[in-house]
């Protein structure tokens, strides 16, 4: 501690800190939106086709 | 199919509290580095990324030559969501990194060995989606990404072997601390021990999103087959 | 189709030989099918010759280069070189086997598929040395650099090898997606960077009289590079060109 005082304060470098963890959490926020919103569409899809199937039956 | 298995709602929220945890020992447990200040907290996240992207790539090279030996086409889906997963951990390591690097010595890209060979995996993907995407029979695409794959796997490391012994300014982060390197730093026991939890915590994470990515893949799948067949 | 149709024959006739003496002979009859279409036509190597001198041309004024920092850059800018000519000549010999339907027909021979692979990729490997020894020396009168040096042959051989074996297997892949000939480069390039660091770097040590000591460690990496894609090229052909 008593070292840390003696020597130079750290650095300030907290608007990096913001900046790193905002595109950490961003991007993987948007892969999960993105895995969500395709299973929905693929879902709905294979609704449309499996009724499209039947008909053709 | 449809109905999501038990499982994985419970390793889903197994995940959550992890990662809930990790947060917390980044930004409140591990002690302020002595020289980089705050912007030191994105290493810990930085470098479990960049683990996950790795362990994607091993789990595709796997599934490559599991899908050669078998031709059970459920390979080729691990395959595509492991190396989607890591084009994404990969991508996030590269530019934390750089934020990191920015924050800490003043430049916003190091040629060092491993922020470099991040850059070229995420390439090598670039190049797998590409390919597959120009391939229309499914067995073909299945075969010829599962190649590449296995292809890629091996050169990699072979690049950052050649690139380390070409030149390297990235830390050192276990041990020994001034060990030449540039912005080496010691890491004290909190620090090791909030390093070990991310990478966990992202090795849990990254399995939680594979089970996820490979059950849309055969969603994915099942709806390319219907519409084969019924739009004849 | 004569050439092919003689290695065809070639093929069949000798069927009942013991194994490693059929897989010569099969390597050699692709070899030789290429070498002998390329003789007649020469489009191939006139191809990569005219664009192998202009990318020399190029490099003159996109670098403005003097004395001192050419000595630098000449091992760069000849790599450069022959990755880009040899992209061109591994699309063009694999697309001629594809367009031509050679490579069915060689399919069909009662041979192990790897001998396909061996005969294109030796193909390959002398057409892109032909190109390279005819560059050194012009590149060596335009620039008054001596690039005679026996060091820097052997780099250009090793890392030719590499670049050719994975080359040809990637230009098999490449040949039959819809995208073709700009797939390969996109695929090719990230997999030979480490061919393109070691032989940059053992070039330049071998021009500059650097000790042997310090080039071993790439010439050691061209050859374990080499080594282990030949090795896992044979393995993988067969799932490349099943049907």
């Amino acid at each position: 501690m008593i070292n840390t005082l003696l020597l130079q304060a750290p650095a300030e470098t907290t608007r990096y800190l913001v900046a790193g963890y905002t595109v950490i959490f961003g991007i993987m926020s948007l892969y999960i939106i993105s895995l969500v919103v395709r299973t929905r569409n693929l879902k709905r899809q294979l609704v449309m086709l499996r009724e499209l199937d039947q008909e053709r039956k | 199919m449809e109905s999501k298995p038990r499982m994985l709602t419970i390793l889903d929220g197994i995940t959550i509290l992890l990662f809930l945890t990790a947060v917390g020992m980044v930004f409140f447990y591990a002690p302020l580095e002595a020289v980089m200040g705050q912007v030191q907290r994105v290493f810990y996240f930085h470098v479990a990324n960049a683990w996950v992207g790795m362990l994607g790539f091993m789990v595709a090279a796997i599934a490559g030559i599991a899908y050669l030996r078998k031709g059970d086409r459920k390979w080729d889906i691990v395959g595509l969501s492991a190396i989607e997963i890591s084009f994404v951990f990969f991508f996030t390591a590269i530019v934390s990194g750089s934020i990191w690097a920015r924050g800490s010595w003043g430049t916003w890209w190091t040629w060092d060995p491993r922020l470099t060979t991040a850059a070229i995996c995420e390439l090598v993907y670039a190049a797998y989606f590409l390919l597959r995407q120009g391939i229309d029979d499914p067995d073909r695409r299945a075969r010829f990404g599962a190649v590449y794959a296995l292809l890629s796997f091996i050169s990699v490391p072979l690049t950052f072997i050649s690139i380390r012994i070409f030149r390297t300014i990235h830390p050192v982060i276990i041990g020994s601390g001034g060990s030449g390197a540039e912005g080496s730093f010691d890491m004290s026991p909190r620090m090791l021990q909030t390093f070990i939890f991310s990478l966990i915590t992202f090795s849990i994470i990254f399995a939680d999103l594979l089970w996820h990515r490979i059950r849309l893949g055969k969603l994915a799948e099942e709806a390319e087959n219907l519409r084969l067949k019924t739009l004849q | 189709m004569e050439p092919i149709s003689q290695a065809e024959k070639q093929l069949t006739r000798k069927s009942s030989a013991p194994g490693l003496g059929q897989f010569i002979r099969a390597v050699s009859a692709v070899i030789w099918k290429d070498l002998a279409a390329e003789l007649r036509s020469r489009e191939l190597l006139s191809a990569m010759l005219v664009f192998a001198l202009l990318v020399i041309l190029v490099f003159n004024f996109a670098l403005e280069l003097d004395a001192g920092t050419r000595a630098a850059v000449t091992a760069g800018v000849l790599w450069v070189t022959f990755a880009f000519a040899g992209t061109l000549g591994l699309n063009r010999s694999m697309a001629m086997e594809k367009d031509r339907g050679c490579l069915d027909g060689l399919l069909l021979a009662p041979v192990d598929r790897s001998a396909i692979y061996f005969g294109k990729a030796i193909g390959n490997l002398i057409f892109m040395l032909i190109v390279e020894a005819i560059v050194l020396p012009v590149y060596s009168v335009l620039y008054t650099v001596n690039l005679f040096n026996p060091g820097l042959l052997l780099i250009i051989l090793l890392g030719s090898i590499g670049y050719v074996a994975v080359g040809t297997l990637l230009s098999s892949m490449a040949v039959q997606t819809r995208t073709r000939d700009v797939l390969l480069p996109v695929l090719l390039f990230p997999l030979v960077i480490p061919i393109l660091i070691a032989a940059v770097k053992g070039s330049t040590g071998f021009l500059q009289g650097v000790d042997i000591a310090d080039i071993r460690p790439w010439i050691n990496l061209l050859l374990v590079y080499d080594v282990i894609f030949i090795a896992v090229a044979f393995m993988v052909f067969d799932y490349i060109v099943e049907e």
